[in-house]
């Protein structure tokens, strides 16, 4: 080890706190950058993996109700590899020890295990066997909640009949990597469950025999046929059955949940590295630069002992790359162990048949190598400086810093106002410009981080108080088996507890724009109904008209339209006809594509008078009387399914507010950790360069706390100033994450109210202080006698 | 090139008369802002080999920007400046650092130690780049301080402080042992000890040594004297009999 290593190995000890802030920084950043793209690249393998050996379906065209042999057609279609027409109903489930009715949907699979499209993966007990015709496997997520396993018999009600079937088996699907139940926004296994029959025992419970309506299909590899072009001609040849929607892959929610998942984790992977090591790269540049000048006679008695230029600069570099080197090696730890606890946190809510965090060498060399480089960009400013140095100038003193006047005292009537100990740090402050821009960039990134999670935060709840209190408000929502007559309305009014009941109608069909075109449906609402209120983006009612759209924002931009314009409404069901419908008023929502209309218009517009196929509810607190009403809604036939949206959204919060207070927390360490590092790497440097001063202060009479509290005052200026600046970033991060989080399943809407400000605003200052106690114990151990004697 | 650092040492002290070093017309101006300060002002003279040369005058007058000059550490405005047979002012920077490390020894008032480094690790700065250095604990009995070898800076006096870096610069034997002040910072007692370190290396090893000092007194000991004022030689006398520094009172 040669002597200039030596120096450097003890110069890095004496500085240790600051390096190891600095390093913290690097490391935080690192860390970040190898646990998500490793997460990235585990879950990304996992979905390439899983697809493939389950073929996943490349899309789906759900029907009213088709020939098999008509289905088949679709499979001879150019550039069509595979189909599988299947059945696919929702169902109730009554579980004995279950007060509540509880959804289900009901899939056909083959009688015998067959490399069949949106094959399943089975995890306990088998696949059908012969002994018996109804024979049922579960959702692995649902069985286990439900403690459900193969040998036990369970009872679905199937076509408006109770049937009791053996569960053989429980599975996962490729599908339902992220389970959702109709509505829902996270996974809850309590309250949906999917269920896999047998082909000819669906055909028969369900009198299907011959028919289908479902058809999933795969493409062939490489195919060169436009694959809109084949789900068009698909869905011209089904078109007298129902077309109910056609879906490919990348509107699946479970794939596009997971997808924008893995395309959010690319992103932070990005972003999160960016604004960490950017920081740290400005904060060792402040200390080495620093270290430069300090180090000035040093330099020029290297030189004029005559070591050359490039020698003395690579010392130099290696602080820096010493500082990357460390930064990185714990960053990687730390980032196998980030990708490790998401890992966990992934498996809780994404079924994938293996799933397990992986150490790639690449990653972790590229997270090494992207610290290095950070630790030699941090070095170079000041490294460069060394080079600058000529040796005889190096010898001589460092000519004493600009000392006149700066810019704030010509404003006159302020600088008078300021007393002394303000002017030194208002001078200080302005002299020292490469710190202070490093300390506010530091602190912007900070509170950027902090406000961003904090809006993030607001967001969420917001869209559940929106999506879930304001928008839709009914306790229970009912769907009925096909239209019902306003007596079945009346009916469900006299069930026990029920304090209000609306009728809806759900009309299917194709929304068309000139090229634009999107399925969804059309949702009739009773006048002046309060279960369902669309809302403006201030979140105030909009009455629906008695004619017309009333349409979400999101299928508004999909077709193109604005309010007043017309589109064309294409009905799946009954006689397919256009209708030409004005769009009267958009409507903010968060989630789904959702087009509202006037009860009694709609029931017009398709040519039926007073039809019902939903009921929202809104009823009773009362335990025992919501158990009477489970137990009324179980035995009435015309209900097809029983949504109990209070415990949905109960759930929702619980989920969202758990991981988010996990986000936050991971937030306010991240964010801390700048801002602990960059105000003690800035507060502690410029101790040292002026310990003359602070010695000078202490002969003439300041205590320690009053030295302390002028750096206090210049790092809190430097602090509050980066706060403010890092604020509109933050809401700036937001925005970008919401445009990258907007689909059609999902939007993000972006929230701030005066607390992200005042939350963000207190923690920072929290830190500064945090920052400023460890500085302060630096000046009360200073040997200020030793500083006073010592040389300049 | 006129010699080597081995041909140096050797000594050819018996022929003071043979210049190592020659000024020609030396002028520098240091450019401050939008005044340009002329350091020196058309200097011609010579360093011999063997010599102790002694450089005094006032602040200001010019010594340590001839000594920058000669010590490769900064370069001429005007004129040229010889190393031997070769112009110094012609050097590279490349060429320049190189000479410092194999031609030029430099002591200085403040003495420049690198304080994390111990006694031992400031001479192996010096002792790691050169390509014939002394052994460095040889260097630091020179001085008298090889007991101190593992004290850092901090942990010694200024005239030990400044013996270690006497010890550097010799320990990659040197032809020329530029001292700026080399007392300057150091009491009576400790200043009279220094100067005879540097007088006995001049006697015992042939060094050539120019020594920057604001105390006429301290001259007495040196071969020459050459006086400066205002960038420009004054005065160049010439000390038959150096008075040994034992015998110098300040």
């Amino acid at each position: 080890m040669s002597v200039l290593d030596k120096k450097l190995g003890r110069e890095f000890w004496s500085s240790k706190w600051l390096l190891l802030a600095i390093s913290l920084i690097i490391t935080l950043g690192v860390g970040c950058y190898v646990g998500m793209a490793t997460v990235y690249r585990s879950l990304q393998t996992a979905k390439t993996d899983y697809y493939s050996t389950s073929r996943m379906a490349d899309f789906s065209i759900e029907l009213k109700k088709s020939p098999l042999a008509e289905i088949e057609e679709i499979g001879r279609l150019p550039g069509v590899a595979a189909i599988r027409p299947r059945i696919s109903f929702y169902t109730t489930v009554d579980l004995p020890d279950a007060v509540q009715p509880i959804n289900g949907l009901v899939l056909s699979l083959p009688e015998r295990r067959s490399a069949t499209v949106n094959d399943i993966f089975l995890r306990r007990g088998s696949y059908f066997t012969d002994r018996r015709e109804n024979e049922v496997i579960v959702n692995e997520a649902f069985a286990k909640r439900h403690k459900l396993s193969p040998g036990q018999w369970i009872h679905l009600v199937l076509n408006d009949s109770r049937q009791e079937l053996f569960i053989v088996g429980t599975a996962i699907s490729s599908e339902f990597v992220y389970l959702l139940s109709p509505g829902g926004i996270v996974p809850d296994p309590e309250h949906f469950g999917v269920f896999y029959l047998k082909q000819s025992y669906a055909q028969d419970v369900f009198d299907f025999d011959g028919a289908a309506n479902q058809v999933l299909g795969v493409y062939s590899p490489g195919t060169t046929v436009s694959r809109q072009a084949t789900l068009d001609e698909a869905e011209r040849m089904l078109e007298s059955y129902g077309v109910i929607s056609t879906t490919p892959l990348v509107d699946q929610a479970s794939n596009r949940y997971l997808s924008q998942e893995i395309d959010g984790l690319a992103s932070f992977a990005v972003v999160m590295p960016i604004i960490f090591l950017g920081v740290a790269a400005v904060v060792l540049n402040v200390l080495l630069t620093r270290l430069a000048e300090q180090q000035r006679t040093i330099i020029g008695t290297l030189k004029a002992l005559g070591f050359f230029d490039y020698q003395i600069f690579l010392h130099f570099l290696k602080f820096g790359l010493a500082v990357g080197v460390g930064g990185g090696l714990a960053g990687c730890l730390v980032g196998y162990y980030i990708a490790a606890g998401m890992t966990i946190m992934y498996r809780m809510f994404y079924s994938f048949p293996r799933l397990d965090n992986a150490f790639y060498n690449d990653i972790q060399a590229s997270g090494l190598a992207i610290s290095v480089v950070c630790g030699i960009i941090g070095s170079l400013h000041g490294t460069r400086l060394v080079l600058k140095l000529k040796p005889a100038e190096a010898m001589r003193a460092k000519p004493p810093g600009g000392g006149g006047a700066i810019l704030l005292e010509r404003i006159g009537w302020l600088w008078r106002r300021l007393n002394t100990g303000w002017r030194m740090v208002a001078r200080n402050v302005i002299r020292n410009r490469m710190r202070t821009a490093a300390g506010i960039f530091a602190a912007a990134m900070g509170a950027a981080l902090l406000s961003s999670g904090f809006m993030m935060l607001q967001g969420s709840l917001y869209l559940v108080d929106f999506q879930f209190k304001w928008v839709m408000r009914s306790d229970i929502d009912l769907t009925l088996k096909n239209e019902r007559s306003e007596a079945a309305l009346l009916e469900v009014k006299s069930l026990p507890g029920v304090k209000l009941a609306e009728p809806m109608l759900s009309v299917p069909g194709t929304f068309k724009n000139g090229s634009h075109r999107k399925k969804g449906a059309i949702v009739g609402l009773s006048r002046g109904a309060k279960l369902t209120v669309p809302r403006d983006l201030e979140a105030r009612p909009i009455p629906v008209r008695g004619c017309g759209l009333t349409m979400s924002r999101k299928m508004a931009e999909i077709l193109d339209v604005k309010r007043g314009d017309f589109v064309t409404f294409r009905t799946s069901k009954g006689l397919q006809r256009d209708h030409e419908v004005q769009v009267l008023e958009i409507a903010e929502s968060y989630m789904g594509t959702a087009v509202y209309a006037d009860f009694d218009y709609l029931n017009r517009l398709v040519g039926e008078h007073g039809a019902i196929n939903q009921v929202q509810l809104l009823v009773d607190s009362d335990p025992q009387t919501q158990e009477a009403l489970f137990g009324e809604l179980k035995r009435l036939p015309s209900v097809q399914a029983v949504n109990c949206r209070s415990d949905m959204v109960k759930s929702i919060e619980d989920t969202l507010i758990a991981s988010m207070i996990g986000f936050i927390g991971t937030l306010i360490i991240f964010s801390g950790t700048i801002f602990f590092g960059s105000i003690l790497n800035s507060a502690l440097i410029g101790l040292a360069e002026r310990q003359r001063e602070v010695a000078t202060l202490r002969v003439l009479g300041y205590g320690p706390w009053q030295i302390g509290n002028l750096l206090f005052r210049e790092s809190m200026i430097v602090t509050v100033i980066g706060t403010f600046v890092g604020m509109p970033i933050g809401y700036g991060l937001t925005v970008l994450m919401a445009i990258s989080y907007d689909s059609e399943l999902f939007r993000f809407p972006v929230v701030s109210t005066s607390l992200t400000w005042i939350f963000t605003a207190v923690l920072a200052i929290l830190f500064c202080t945090m920052a400023q106690l460890f500085v302060q114990r630096t000046i009360l151990n200073m040997d200020w006698l030793d500083a006073l004697q010592s040389k300049e | 090139m006129a010699t080597s650092l081995s041909d140096s040492v050797t000594g050819n002290s018996s022929n003071p008369a043979e210049s190592l070093i020659r000024l020609e017309n030396v002028d520098k101006i240091f450019q401050m802002g939008e005044v340009a300060v002329q350091a020196m002002r058309d200097v011609s003279l010579d360093i011999y080999r063997g010599e102790l040369l002694a450089m005094v005058g006032p602040s200001g007058s010019g010594k340590s920007t001839i000594l920058n000059i000669v010590g490769g550490l900064d370069n001429a405005t005007n004129g040229k400046v010889w190393f031997g047979e070769q112009l110094l002012s012609d050097f590279s920077a490349r060429e320049l650092t190189r000479y410092r490390r194999d031609t030029v020894g430099f002591v200085f008032q403040f003495y420049n130690l690198v304080p994390t480094l111990s006694a031992r690790e400031n001479v192996m700065v010096s002792t790691e780049i050169s390509d014939e250095p002394m052994d460095v604990l040889e260097a630091l009995r020179m001085v008298d301080l090889e007991d101190r070898a593992d004290h850092f800076p901090s942990q010694m006096s200024g005239g030990e402080q400044q013996r270690v870096a006497i010890a550097r610069a010799l320990a990659k034997n040197p032809e020329l042992l530029l001292c700026d002040e080399p007392t300057g910072a150091l009491d009576f007692a400790t200043g009279k000890r220094v100067l005879r370190l540097l007088v006995d290396l001049k006697n015992h090893l042939g060094k050539t040594i120019v020594m920057i000092t604001h105390n006429s007194a301290l001259a007495q000991a040196a071969d020459r004297v050459i006086r400066l004022r205002s960038g420009q030689v004054v005065e160049v006398k010439t000390n038959d009999q150096p008075v040994p520094p034992e015998d110098i009172i300040w």
